[in-house]
């Protein structure tokens, strides 16, 4: 899966389950706050990754995701092993 | 709205208190002594009381006279299963009887291949079966409110050294915890959590719990659900003066349906489990909150 397809992959999914426009998901987008994220809702984001990307997500790997952006990376390197 | 602020009431002094008490007089003087402060207590913590006194009128339909008597039960064992707590986490746990329902089901559920998540209530006393875990301690991780955590490790570690447990704090500022949960379940441990109180108030979830609608914290039943493990409900009852009983209940997997999401479906289940407990054990409910709607 090439990154194109993984951020298209990425922002459908995620304006769908929490109900956001998708134009709001720019890459400099702050993501906790863009899709107003809490506790909870990183448990179904958690789920989401590991069903639709095959990835396992540690906390560490999350604190250094900040945007938009970091997300797409994080997951390029993880589904493409780079 | 929960009028519990994820604080326990006490201090430092009344468990250094008792646990004296306890290693002087035996646990009879202790429940002795309890009398008294079962006495201060009831005027002097007049939310709890209300509290209880609207859980036996309402909820039970218990008379007037048969409340007023309900509600120094309700005290009194409150205050035995905590001396008992601390008897049993300061050694003297031999003191006591314990059975044991649905444990092999329940160590089968443990050895599996996958983590596991077990919900209680604050209702008996879950903290005295930490120590019968054996070799399953070490897996154990309970899920607690920071701020409780806190008190609890001020007040407890000081006087009765370590838990046999892991503690996983929850801070609603941070997401941390939510990881820390993860992780375990992926080292296929055991998360704990009490299924009855919340300090979060935008993920609820509402349920008619014995013939009241009542909220509960949808973080348990979600995390549950969501990451596909094995539920237990686990609760430990007060059975007699020094005898308690330890139930395990496997509940059934959920799914997604139409109308209804799987945490609804699986806080079904606990309810209609914790409902049964009660009716045995009507005085070993500890919210002392104001806890239906």
């Amino acid at each position: 899966m090439n990154k194109e397809e993984i951020i298209s992959k990425i922002n459908s999914v995620l304006a769908e389950e929490f109900e956001k426009d998708e134009s709001e998901m720019v890459p400099e987008a702050d993501l906790l706050e863009t899709l107003e994220l809490d506790s909870l809702d990183i448990v179904d984001m958690v789920v989401f990754i590991e069903q639709t990307f095959g990835v396992v997500v540690k906390g560490a790997d999350f604190k250094g995701i900040k945007t938009f952006q970091d997300f797409y990376d994080f997951l390029d390197r993880r589904v493409n092993n780079l | 709205m929960s009028d519990w602020k994820g604080k326990t009431r006490g201090g430092s002094f009344g468990y250094q208190f008792f646990i004296y008490l306890i290693r002087f007089g035996g646990l009879r003087a202790a429940y002795a002594f309890l009398s008294l402060v079962v006495v201060y207590f009831i005027p002097f913590a007049f939310k709890a009381t209300c509290s209880s006194w609207f859980y036996w009128r309402k909820i039970h339909k218990r008379s007037w006279c048969n409340s007023v008597k309900m509600l120094f039960v309700h005290y009194y064992r409150f205050g035995q299963i905590i001396i008992d707590k601390i008897a049993a986490l300061s050694g003297y746990e031999k003191r006591f009887e314990y059975d044991f329902v649905n444990y092999e089901k329940f160590l089968e559920v443990l050895d599996g291949d996958t983590g596991v998540v077990m919900i209680g209530a604050h209702f008996g006393n879950w903290e005295i079966g930490g120590q019968f875990f054996g070799k399953y301690a070490k897996k154990i991780n309970v899920v607690m409110f920071d701020a409780e955590y806190q008190k609890i490790k001020d007040k407890l570690e000081g006087v009765m050294g370590e838990k046999p447990y892991n503690v996983i704090p929850v801070n609603e500022d941070e997401l941390s915890h939510v990881f820390l949960i993860k992780e375990a379940l992926d080292r296929k441990e055991y998360v704990c959590f009490q299924g009855d109180r919340f300090v979060n108030e935008k993920h609820l979830l509402s349920e008619v719990f014995m013939g009241r609608e009542a909220n509960f914290p949808a973080g348990p039943f979600q995390i549950a659900s969501r990451f596909k493990v094995p539920t237990v409900f686990y609760f430990s009852e007060k059975e007699s003066a020094y005898k308690y009983s330890f139930r395990f209940f496997m509940a059934d997997p959920v799914k997604r349906t139409k109308e209804t999401k799987p945490e609804q479906l699986l806080l079904r289940q606990y309810v209609k489990v914790l409902e049964s407990r009660l009716a045995e054990h009507p005085e070993q409910w500890f919210n002392f909150f104001k806890f239906w709607k």
